[in-house]
């Protein structure tokens, strides 16, 4: 029988099948019949979906453990909000949230529109055809899948181990690193966003199709909803992995992280191609809708990438069988795209238009662009071609001795022009030409010289680390750049940004106003991540404390370099109120600290372990400063009466905080203003 | 638009050239396992089921300790731990000269993982050569905790056949 979750689905997938029918009978034969039952076939499909996602709620907070993906990420003791959080807990789950919110773009899509336009109309086409595909996906790997229709519990039940109808009391519980508030928010985030490129790409394609004007202005405020989504989710992984996996940091260069990433380079591309594209029709007529198309792929490559088993990461969820139909799309979604450019760019006409030079905004814009493509190419080639080594010779490389030097070493001089670039365009003027190249020529020769300098150790690769002697020539060269060099661009980019914000503040008109606020806060705010990533990476200062005694509570315990550790209280508890301590799914190990510099108090706070049959997680002691300075202890869990710490003083990561909130804010402030073209 | 161009066969270039040289590269430097051995912390190990088979005989015909690492790329604390605990000058010696050493890595060696109750990276099991498990040492620990745990094991194998 089909379980109830599943037949929603099917009907949604055969509600989209009439609609599509509908629009391409209209699209190629004109015939009007089918045409009326199109839009009320979308909103019913995303109805469905709605309410199969809703089902799927209902069955995780109940606790019906009927269902396999209920009984894998959930368990009766779980505190509510996880068994909500549960259902984006794992891939079936966020299949669904994925097609969900692709069809409610299209029911926005057809409600909006009506598909009177033939762009309205072939868009709709093919989101319906993206959102066919992925809901078959999610049939595949459905989230209804019975627990009696696992190939284990077939076996045992054949053997006589379990009774026929079996339904388990309770379930296998999230998995501890998952308990927490960041996990409620990182999947929908990511999800959400992932979805929300749907219609620029089914846009950026009619367009390359047949020229249609208007299709950069119907996908425009998907794309920064995206960007924002999607920049979220990233950010609120990375605050995740700071304060939750104990990293120390909240950048890794995970495959699954980076890969998550590109697509958003990608799409700050498509941006800010868009911005100029919008003006003059003739500008980016290629590159805009090929970096949107390009910003889908990735988002299908990084859905990939957690799913094929070929990449190896700490998100790992093993191979999946729609792994392989994830890449079958990506490669038919490619060839199109290449395809319908490369026919494009042979049917432009050669513009004849007198040469203005390289120094100009178009120009400048272009090699914007062209480096969000590097920084994105590095990203995508550090993660990509040890999976294709793996898969083609069976061995396994890493991309540099340690991972993250290859992704900084490499992204390092392409950030410093980009900075550049930003630091010459933001503050760009027709009039001042020449003085704007004098500025830039002097900041990029500071650059260079700065780069010589010699410090301690603030360079590109860390000269401390056991890692660095072992590193090719090539790689030494560039990680012997001084980071000092980073700061003349950065500063001439904040200068620049200031000088425009100070212009856009003069505006009269309120619109033009807002947007031109948001548009410096958004550069603010990188700025604000690079310095709070660069400062945090290489001032941080790491003491292994070791373990100290419980029976020491309430004394000092001299751990070096001037440090002090106090342990104030040891206590257990159950996440879950209702259930004893020591005796539920997860359990908890509190450790309550107060950390001393020469004897005056620079941190207090718990640190926490926790403990479940499903693994374990640490939630390290985070004790901010006004001065950005942040005290880090992470506690691995009693031993034998002792509790072991990490302690480590990170410098500057509340810039990075802040950056990200400029961003969002910016990026608000521009959706906010509906810019007519 | 003869600058547009320009830039872009340049970018091509040069993205080609970086994608070459990094590919290369990493096959002749960074190479952590291929088909029968994975080389971590500058140390070579016997790998995946069938290097611990072979590492067994070995080491009964030696009479030496085998020690299994358990590893991931992926581990944030693995490759620290192998320069800076496995790579330890005193502990490499011993491991190297008077040990059979075995790698898994946890993304393809999952069953061996399970049966030896390896849930997470880094992970050590010091073994006899009949294969009895003499110590466990899950997580990155430093060189001055591994030392003795490494000279004790070698030490009670010596011991149990003079």
């Amino acid at each position: 029988m089909i379980p109830f979750g599943d037949t929603l689905l099917y009907a949604a997938l055969a509600l989209s099948v009439i609609a599509l029918i509908g629009l391409l009978l209209k699209d190629f034969k004109n015939i009007e019949y089918f045409n009326q039952l199109v839009t009320p076939a979308i909103l019913l499909g995303a109805g469905l979906l709605t309410f199969s996602y809703i089902l799927l709620t209902y069955y995780f907070v109940t606790g019906n453990f009927a269902y396999d993906y209920v009984w894998q990420y959930s368990s009766r003791d779980l505190p509510l909000v996880y068994k909500i959080s549960g259902t984006w807990a794992g891939q079936p789950g966020t299949y669904l949230l994925w097609v969900l919110v692709i069809y409610l773009s299209a029911a926005w899509l057809a409600w909006t529109t009506k598909h009177s336009t033939a762009l309205a109309r072939r868009t709709q086409i093919i989101t319906l055809l993206t959102g066919i595909y992925l809901v078959i996906l999610t049939l595949i790997q459905t989230p209804f899948k019975l627990i009696l229709d696992r190939p284990d519990v077939i076996e045992m039940i054949a053997k006589g181990e379990l009774a026929a109808g079996f339904v388990p009391l309770d379930g296998n519980g999230l998995n501890a690193l998952l308990v927490n508030f960041w996990m409620i928010v990182h999947p929908p985030l990511m999800f959400i966003g992932y979805a929300t490129m749907t219609i620029p790409f089914a846009a950026a394609i009619v367009y390359l199709l047949t020229k249609a004007d208007g299709w950069e202005e119907l996908g425009r405020q998907w794309a920064r909803f995206t960007w924002l989504f999607l920049g979220m989710g990233i950010a609120v992984g990375g605050v995740w992995a700071y304060l939750v996996l104990g990293w120390g940091g909240f950048w890794a260069w995970d495959p699954v992280e980076t890969a998550s990433f590109i697509p958003w380079l990608t799409l700050t591309g498509f941006l800010h191609a868009a911005a100029l594209h919008r003006k003059d029709k003739s500008t980016f007529s290629i590159a805009a809708p090929i970096l949107a198309a390009v910003s889908f792929i990735l988002v299908l490559y990084a859905a990939m990438v957690v799913r094929s088993g070929l990449f190896n990461s700490v998100h790992a969820f093993g191979d999946t069988p729609t792994g392989s139909l994830l890449i079958i799309l990506i490669s038919i979604v490619s060839i199109v795209t290449i395809v319908l450019g490369m026919r494009r760019y042979l049917e432009e006409p050669d513009k004849v238009e007198e040469d203005r030079g390289f120094w100009n905004k178009i120009n400048i814009f272009y090699v914007t662009l062209l480096l969000f493509v590097v920084l994105a190419f590095i990203s995508f080639w550090g993660i990509t071609f040890p999976a294709f080594i793996q898969l083609t010779q069976g061995l396994k490389v890493n991309v540099a001795s340690d991972t993250k030097n290859f992704f900084n070493l490499w992204s390092y001089p392409f950030t410093i022009i980009l900075l550049l670039a930003l630091g010459f365009c933001l503050n760009y003027n027709e009039k001042n030409k020449e003085e704007q190249k004098k500025t830039l020529f002097i900041v990029i020769g500071l650059s260079i010289i700065t780069m010589f300098l010699r410090t301690d150790n603030f360079y590109v690769l860390d000269h401390s680390s056991p890692f660095w002697v072992r590193e090719p020539a090539i790689y030494k060269m560039i990680g012997n750049i001084s980071v000092i060099s980073l700061f003349p661009s950065m500063i001439y980019a904040t200068w620049s940004t200031a000088q425009r914000l100070i212009d856009y503040l003069r505006i009269k008109s309120i619109r033009p106003r807002i947007k031109g606020i948001g548009i410096a806060i958004v550069h603010f705010g990188m700025i604000f991540i690079l310095f709070g990533a660069v400062i945090s990476s290489n001032f941080t200062q790491s003491i292994e404390v070791g373990s100290i005694p419980l029976a020491s509570k309430g004394e000092k315990v001299d751990i070096g370099n001037g440090y002090d550790i106090k342990i104030i209280d040891f206590s257990t508890r159950s996440l879950a109120e209702s259930v004893p301590a020591a005796s539920g799914n997860y359990n908890v190990q509190s450790v309550q600290l107060e950390i001393y510099k020469d004897n005056s108090m620079i941190g207090s706070g718990t640190a926490e372990y926790l403990d479940s049959k499903t693994g374990s997680g640490t939630f390290p002691l985070v004790d901010s400063s006004i001065t950005g300075t942040d005290v880090y202890v992470i506690f691995q869990g009693l031993s034998s009466g002792s509790v072991p710490l990490t302690l480590k003083i990170i410098p500057g990561v509340n810039f990075a905080w802040f950056g990200i909130v400029l961003f969002a804010i910016g990026i608000i402030l521009i959706m906010a203003v509906r810019s007519k073209s | 638009m003869r600058t547009k161009k320009l830039v872009s066969i340049l970018v091509l270039v040069l993205i080609l050239a970086f994608a070459y040289f990094s590919y290369t590269t990493a096959l002749t430097n960074f190479t952590l396992s291929d088909k029968t051995n994975s080389y971590l912390g500058g140390i070579k190990f016997h790998r995946a089921a069938a290097g611990l088979e072979e590492g067994f005989q070995i080491a009964q015909q030696e009479n030496k300790p085998v020690m299994v690492y358990f590893w991931a790329i992926w581990c944030q604390y693995c490759a620290r731990f192998q320069t800076d605990t496995l790579g330890n000058p005193q502990i490499k010696k011993i491991l190297e000269e008077d040990y059979v050493l075995v790698a898994m890595d946890l993304d393809i060696d999952r069953e061996v993982a399970q049966e030896y109750g390896v849930s997470y990276p880094p992970y050590l099991v010091f073994m006899d050569p009949k294969g009895k498990i003499l110590e466990r040492v899950p997580g990155a620990v430093g060189p001055d905790y591994l030392l003795p745990i490494v000279t004790q094991v070698r030490e009670k194998v010596r011991g149990n056949t003079t």
